[in-house]
């Protein structure tokens, strides 16, 4: 693009070719994509989450529509790690985007043992990203995330398997999360991202119950993008490792919000589904911005704001 | 697949509940098939949020033009309603799997409800084109609301309204039970409200007169990503309606989940 911005940003040991990158769960694993928009051009993809065993989901409907956003109920729905390390990654592989494998798990132990086979992948993957809004089970289904002393743990035995680069992906459903982001950095993360979806309800009035198949869904979308930047905020003063911020980020000026508040690169969800192009727009729209502000890195962008 | 920019030729309504939506579909927009969708950016503002799928209901193939039928049932619909011809619109498609036609096939029953009948139009047009005998059933509640449209006269449609305002009283799925002619080499295909399509499945017919059924589901991607538009099936627990879908072949549906 003729340009003399650096917009590569560092995470661990490793730097990404660009700080846009599509979330978890929006962005399925890069193939579902690949005719709508040049993957080349993305930062990272984050993987559909990825647990030890598949799991079909929850019972649909699965999606309702809110104002300005969307409650989806998914229910974690994946091939599970074995599938998709012999169906999966050989195309995510041969992408020049980094593959960061988002994992999920119930137990400790499902979220070990789900990183050590990813571990004996000899290539393709560039790192981790941890969704610890998974109920535990064996701690009476109170979402890892939400407990900074559990947080602290899981990333400290994660961070005994594997030298890639370790992203905890926080829930935003916490009274104050630069504890929890703080739990994080200590574990030995390289980086956290959040946020992850609000918990939200709708009731359809003429049926009388939950309009999806579940009580409860997560919000995304444009509706949650003050939380999101709010967080992003508050969480990159709590810690010295990047921060990776989402959360309805829907064209460039989104996406400056979250670099301004402390990102030091952002994900792209909800969007991919009304435009799969946003990331690539987004891209050329942050380079611009740094052009126009005459910074020289991406990841300066930060320093700008007076917050 | 392929997201562009095209152009609306006409949109107006038909019948009392009914829209009909041409857009223009050059190359190198690909060919769709019957049975497949596309999805449309409905408003450039975040309300509302999503694209709205919607299955073909005709490809003029000299022309370059395709065609949808919709109801308008909230916001969305309304907003597209609202749009005028020669304003441009955002589309992505085709998309999902399409109505399968077996080569030597000879006989052909095609059954809509509602606003089910768009895809339905399309196939038994594709299904005529190869010297299929095809009988057209559409039904719907009363007189009022059978489509005003020049194709849907073409097509030779039993019409059979739930009232008995037009045509056949009662449903499709009565009309079938009592006078359509159903053997072994029959092909059924459906699109529907799912008390329909269910009733069409557990019709008593030859076990070898396949059955194949369009759902409709509510979507996020619509191209296999977010796992939204999951539909309970036989084979694999849920099956994506984007893109397993949205045309199954009947016995696959775990209908009593539906």
């Amino acid at each position: 693009m003729g340009t003399n911005v650096d917009m590569t940003v560092s995470i661990g040991s490793k730097s990404l070719p660009n700080p846009v990158g599509v979330a978890s769960g929006t962005f399925g694993y890069g193939r579902e994509y690949e005719e709508l928009t040049d993957l080349a051009n993305i930062g990272a993809i984050f993987t559909k989450a990825v647990t030890l065993k598949s799991r079909k989901g929850n019972a649909p409907p699965r999606i309702v529509e809110t104002p300005s956003g969307i409650i989806n109920s998914i229910g974690l729905a994946n091939v599970g790690v074995n599938y998709f390390l012999s169906n999966k990654l050989p195309f995510l592989k041969t992408l020049p985007c980094a593959v960061i494998v988002n994992v999920a798990g119930s137990t400790e132990e499902e979220y070990l043992q789900v990183v050590q086979k990813l571990e004996t992948a000899e290539e393709g993957i560039w790192g981790y990203e941890i969704n610890v809004s998974c109920p535990n089970v064996k701690h009476g289904g109170l979402a890892f995330g939400t407990d900074p002393l559990q947080i602290e743990q899981l990333t400290a035995a994660l961070r005994k398997l594997t030298p890639k680069p370790l992203i905890i992906k926080l829930t935003p459903n916490v009274t104050d999360i630069a504890l929890i982001a703080r739990a994080a950095e200590a574990g030995g993360a390289d980086a956290v991202s959040l946020i992850n979806t609000l918990v939200g309800m709708v009731i359809d009035t003429k049926k009388k119950r939950s309009a999806l198949g579940t009580l409860t869904g997560g919000l995304s979308g444009p509706a949650v993008r003050p939380v999101g930047v709010a967080l992003t905020y508050k969480a990159s003063r709590a810690v010295s490792i990047p921060v990776i911020g989402m959360g309805g980020i829907m064209n460039t000026e989104d996406a400056l919000q979250y670099l301004l508040a402390g990102a030091s690169a952002i994900q792209i969800g909800t969007a991919n589904f009304i435009d799969p192009q946003t990331p690539e727009k987004v891209l050329g729209g942050i380079r611009r911005y740094c052009e126009k502000q005459g910074v020289s890195s991406v990841t300066d962008l930060c320093w700008l704001a007076t917050l | 697949m392929k997201q562009f920019l095209t152009q609306i030729i006409n949109n107006r309504r038909i019948g009392a509940d009914f829209f009909e939506l041409w857009l223009r579909w050059d190359a190198p927009a690909p060919v769709p098939e019957p049975g497949q969708f596309l999805t449309i950016r409905i408003s450039d503002d975040n309300v509302p949020l999503l694209r709205r799928p919607f299955a073909f209901a005709g490809y003029a193939e000299p022309s370059g033009a395709v065609s949808v039928i919709y109801q308008v049932r909230g916001r969305g619909t309304e907003i597209l309603a609202a749009r005028q011809p020669g304003e441009n619109i955002d589309v992505i498609g085709p998309l999902g799997r399409p109505f399968p036609i077996r080569e030597n096939q000879k006989k052909a029953v095609v059954i809509a409800g509602g606003v089910g009948l768009g895809p339905i139009l399309f196939l038994a047009d594709r299904l005529r084109s190869r010297d299929i005998s095809t009988t057209l059933i559409f039904g719907c509640r009363s007189k009022s609301l059978i489509p005003d449209s020049v194709d849907f006269m073409n097509a030779k449609p039993v019409i059979c309204t739930d009232d008995g305002t037009h045509g056949f009283k009662g449903n499709p799925i009565k009309y079938i039970a009592a006078k359509a002619d159903i053997d072994n080499k029959t092909t059924i295909y459906g699109c529907g409200p799912v008390p329909m399509l269910r009733s069409l499945c557990k019709l008593n017919r030859p076990a070898s007169a396949q059955i194949w059924i369009s759902l409709e589901a509510l979507m996020a991607c619509g191209v296999g990503a977010c796992m939204g538009c999951a539909v309970p099936t036989v084979s694999s627990g849920y099956s994506r309606a984007c893109k397993e879908g949205p045309v199954f072949n009947g016995k696959e549906i775990l209908w009593e989940q539906m």
